[in-house]
């Protein structure tokens, strides 16, 4: 097992090289200049190329690469010129409280789609299976971005100032602006407030979809012969379900976490952008409007290694998960 | 069993995870050292400084907008609106500032004099100003950010301000430690730049190699002001915050108002008004003219709009052939139904430009009758005079030599840019000139006009005029080889009017030359003037004394408050 997860993080290397090369050369090589993001009509061709000079740009690509390349094995991914820091510390920034969205929203998906794809599948062709089909499509095929705005308006603006319910949620941000005169306490239930509505934007669709492989994996399982066994022995249906039915259910589910983390970090862009959370997607985003070139570098080489990670893990916990899988 | 793991692992979580903080201080080295310099001061001027007894004291106001303040405090680097306004107004502080009316007044300078040669100007500085770690303000500081900022090295964006002003060690004197002279050829407005850079630490600073200045932590992680509002913490992306500084001069209105100042980045608009509504945020910066009205009709809220002095023009190539003829670009202009146009975009939210000279200015001249105004018919005429005719029957004219009246217009992604070039397009085939909108990425397009082979024949773009105005890169026929001079314009009358208007002072006197400039520029038309955009902000009523003008949203923000009962 250890030779296996070894061997593939081995192989891994050359793979997020390959990936960072070609997003160097894509990106440097893509029309565009940094130094001309802002421009004023006095402006001087002197002052480009100084501010230019001053980012390094002035070099031969094949220079800057090497550089690029050398400052990145020794782990210094470079200055943004966007943010104006070092991006090594934009990243630390914003890197946890992705995390932290797509981490809530991937727990929050498995839980809500674990139960209803068991629900449908124990009282299958009934109406709340119909039902719950019905509303898990819909929420299946709606685009983030909409559902997001919908959340917004219905949760924060009408609940707030137009229905005034006694409970509503904050459109935007991690926490409120006086987070930090706040008790402990109180600052986990801000956290936890500001949390809501991103979360259910970003879960709901994957909910849905994980809803509808729970029910087909656990109809797969009723049908076989140790459920029957179980029923014959006289066991309550409750344990039947739950320990039994339940447990060899979830198998394929679980491999299904692997391929989720990559999406929830690339599905974050919308909803980071509507919430005004400050992570991984926007800054990948923003940096590419800006021409950020090391800041674009830095962030799509860690979603290269996160989605790597993702699927290294994925066929881990496979052979976790189910014993006749073995890596040897 | 299960659901309780969840819960705790969601709780541990949230608790964990993010940067949970209360304060986010960078681990840079010398933010490590600042910042609890800082700390200390502050807690010694709030002991000795507390805030009088006045119920306005104290409260948080949080205003958001869409983008960050990129380039944070650092003055000598700052490209971005929102950056200037801040280093302005809020964390640091200018050797003047303005009063309503545009007059310079003294602010971190408590006196100036320029010399009767016009070659120098002599600040004296306050002499009750304090850095945030609690070193004085003194004339090295100024003198120190002069030299850095008219130093090439450092890559100031705005280096036209210094074009008349010695550059570098040798253009500033230090006379005193609260005196400082600064070297200058004779020109109007000299005191506007000072209007605009802030003066930066020369003890933190100094040391910094010119061309690394941009990149020091000073700028975005731990700036160390002197201004009303002392920095607390900046979370890129999500907020800066600031708190007020009890030792601010007394001459100069004291302590803010405001305990604390809150700036938020909310990039989705919609999400932005939803807080602005739910008094999740007190002031919103730039809402959309269709957002206007919502905000009108809250009882709560109130929408600022003044005039700003950011202007959208569709700029031509006048070296090319078939744009070559004034005539063709007035007829062009004429074609154009530019109020309607400020309607459609700006829900009436701006004002049809006829130059570069914004409303509020003192050069605009109010009575100017624009010989451009709306009117197919002298259109068409001026086209039919100029030679160019639809000889083919295609709706489009041509000259004599049958080449096609059609122009390219480039424009930028962006929405209100695309709808400007189709409706160009849709106007300008009314008179036979046809207008081929294409989109072309920012910076490509950017290169593209301001390259020496200026790749272009129409284009949509904005500038942002200062106060001190200058068309001299623009439209100078000497200065046609500057980046920005894409018009190719080459009329000896306007060169004349330039110079005249650069070595006039006073406003008096240039009155008459702006109006003269302006009348010219209008015949000359070397872009179609479109409009001078309103700025709006949406602001709770529970803020009170909240002033913003063409000087800024931010201008007296020292001087916001929040009644006891609203806080």
């Amino acid at each position: 097992m250890t030779r296996y997860v070894v061997g593939r993080l081995l192989t891994a290397i050359p793979l997020v090289w390959g990936i960072a090369t070609l997003m160097f050369l894509l990106v440097h090589l893509a029309p565009g200049d940094p130094a001309l993001q802002y421009i004023t009509p006095g402006m001087d061709r002197e002052v480009v190329e100084q501010v230019r000079a001053n980012f390094g740009l002035d070099q031969p690509l094949h220079v800057q690469y090497g550089r690029w390349l050398g400052a990145m094995v020794t782990g210094d991914f470079g200055y943004s010129y966007s943010m104006a820091r070092p991006v090594a510390d934009v990243v630390a920034n914003a890197f946890p409280n992705t995390l932290l969205l797509s981490g809530s929203a991937l727990l929050l998906a498995f839980v809500i789609g674990i139960v209803l794809g068991t629900i449908q599948a124990v009282r299958q062709y009934s109406v709340t299976d119909s039902l719950l089909s019905v509303i898990l499509l819909f929420f299946y095929s709606m685009p983030g971005f909409w559902l997001a705005l919908m959340l917004v308006l219905s949760m924060s603006l009408f609940a707030n100032a137009i229905w005034e319910l006694p409970i509503w949620f904050p459109a935007s941000g991690m926490t409120s602006a006086d987070y930090d005169l706040m008790s402990p306490a109180g600052r986990v239930l801000d956290r936890i407030w500001h949390l809501v509505l991103p979360t259910s934007a970003l879960s709901l669709a994957l909910a849905a979809g994980i809803a509808r492989f729970m029910r087909g994996s656990m109809l797969e399982v009723v049908r076989q012969d140790f459920i029957r066994t179980a029923r014959a022995k006289g066991l309550p249906e409750r344990v039947v379900i739950f320990r039994h039915a339940l447990r060899n259910a979830l198998t394929p589910i679980i491999t299904l976490v692997g391929l989720y983390i990559p999406f929830l970090f690339s599905g974050t862009v919308f909803i980071e952008t509507v919430f005004a959370w400050p992570g991984m997607g926007r800054t990948i985003v923003d940096a590419i409007g800006t021409r950020d070139y090391p800041l674009i570098m830095a962030a799509s080489f860690f979603f290269a290694i996160t989605v790597v990670v993702a699927n290294l893990i994925a066929d881990t916990l496979y052979a976790v998960v189910d014993p006749r899988v073995r890596y040897d | 069993m299960k659901k309780l793991m969840l819960t705790v692992a969601t709780l541990a979580m949230v608790a964990c995870g993010g940067s949970d903080v209360t304060r986010t201080v960078s681990n840079d080295p010398f933010c490590q050292a600042v910042i609890p310099a800082v700390d200390a001061w502050l807690a010694e001027a709030r002991a000795s400084h507390p805030a009088p007894a006045d119920d306005r004291y104290g409260g948080m106001a949080v205003v958001a907008a869409v983008g960050e303040i990129a380039d944070g405090m650092n003055s000598a680097v700052a490209r971005d609106y929102g950056a200037t306004q801040h280093q302005q107004f809020i964390n640091l502080m200018t050797l003047i500032d303005y009063d309503d009316v545009a007059f310079p007044r003294p602010y971190l300078a408590e006196s100036w004099e320029v010399a009767d040669d016009q070659t120098s100007i002599t600040f004296r500085l306050r002499q009750d100003v304090f850095w945030h770690d609690g070193e004085q303000t003194d004339a090295h500081d100024v003198a120190f950010t002069y030299a850095a900022v008219t130093n090439p090295e450092t890559g100031y964006a705005n280096a036209a301000f210094w074009d008349h002003f010695v550059h570098g060690e040798a253009g500033v004197e230090v006379l005193d430690d609260f005196t400082v002279r600064i070297a200058m050829r004779p020109h109007a407005d000299p005191m506007d730049p000072f209007r605009v850079l802030a003066i930066l630490p020369e003890h933190l600073l100094g040391d910094v190699p010119l061309s690394e200045l941009g990149r020091h932590p000073f700028g975005t992680q731990c700036p160390v002001g002197n201004g009303p509002f002392v920095f607390y913490s900046h979370e890129p992306q999500s907020r800066w915050v600031f708190e007020a500084n009890p030792a601010f001069p007394e001459g100069l209105g004291g302590r803010p108002y405001l305990d604390r100042y809150v700036y938020r980045v909310i990039p989705e608009q919609t999400t932005l008004l939803t807080e602005l509504l739910t008094g999740g945020v007190d002031v919103y910066i730039q809402p959309t003219p269709d957002q206007a009205r919502m905000i009108i009709d809250d009882p709560d809220l109130d929408l600022v709009n003044f005039v700003g002095r950011d202007y959208v023009y569709v700029g031509w190539n006048a070296r090319l052939p078939k744009l070559a003829d004034a005539r063709v670009r007035q007829a062009i202009t004429m074609a154009i139904d530019r109020e309607s146009v400020v309607e459609a975009l700006l829900g009436g939210y701006g004002r049809v430009a006829n130059s570069g000279v914004p409303p509020f200015h003192f050069a605009f001249d109010p009575d100017l009758q624009s010989p451009v105004s709306f009117d197919r018919e002298r259109a068409r005429a001026l086209l039919t005079e100029a030679g160019w005719v639809d000889r083919d029957g295609d709706g489009v004219r041509e000259n004599a030599s049958g080449e096609r009246l059609s122009i390219t217009l480039k424009y930028n992604p962006n929405e209100i840019r695309q709808t400007i070039a189709e409706l160009m397009q849709a106007q300008a085939s009314e008179i036979g000139v046809e207008i081929i909108p294409t989109m072309t990425e920012w910076n490509t397009l950017v290169g593209q006009i301001s390259s020496e082979a200026r790749d272009f024949e129409g284009v949509v773009m904005g500038w942002q005029a200062e106060f001190r105005l200058d068309d001299m890169d623009l439209f100078h026929s000497e200065r046609s080889d500057r980046m920005f001079a894409f018009s190719g314009t080459n009329n000896p009358e306007i060169d004349r009017l330039l110079e005249a208007i650069s070595s006039t002072r006073g406003r008096d006197a240039s009155r008459a030359l702006w109006a003269e400039y302006q009348q010219e520029i209008m015949v000359e038309q070397p872009y179609t003037y479109l409009y001078f955009r309103d700025r709006l902000a949406g602001v709770n009523s529970r803020l009170s004394g909240v002033v913003m003008d063409a000087r800024g949203e931010w201008v007296n923000a020292r001087q916001w408050y929040i009644e006891p009962d609203v806080r």
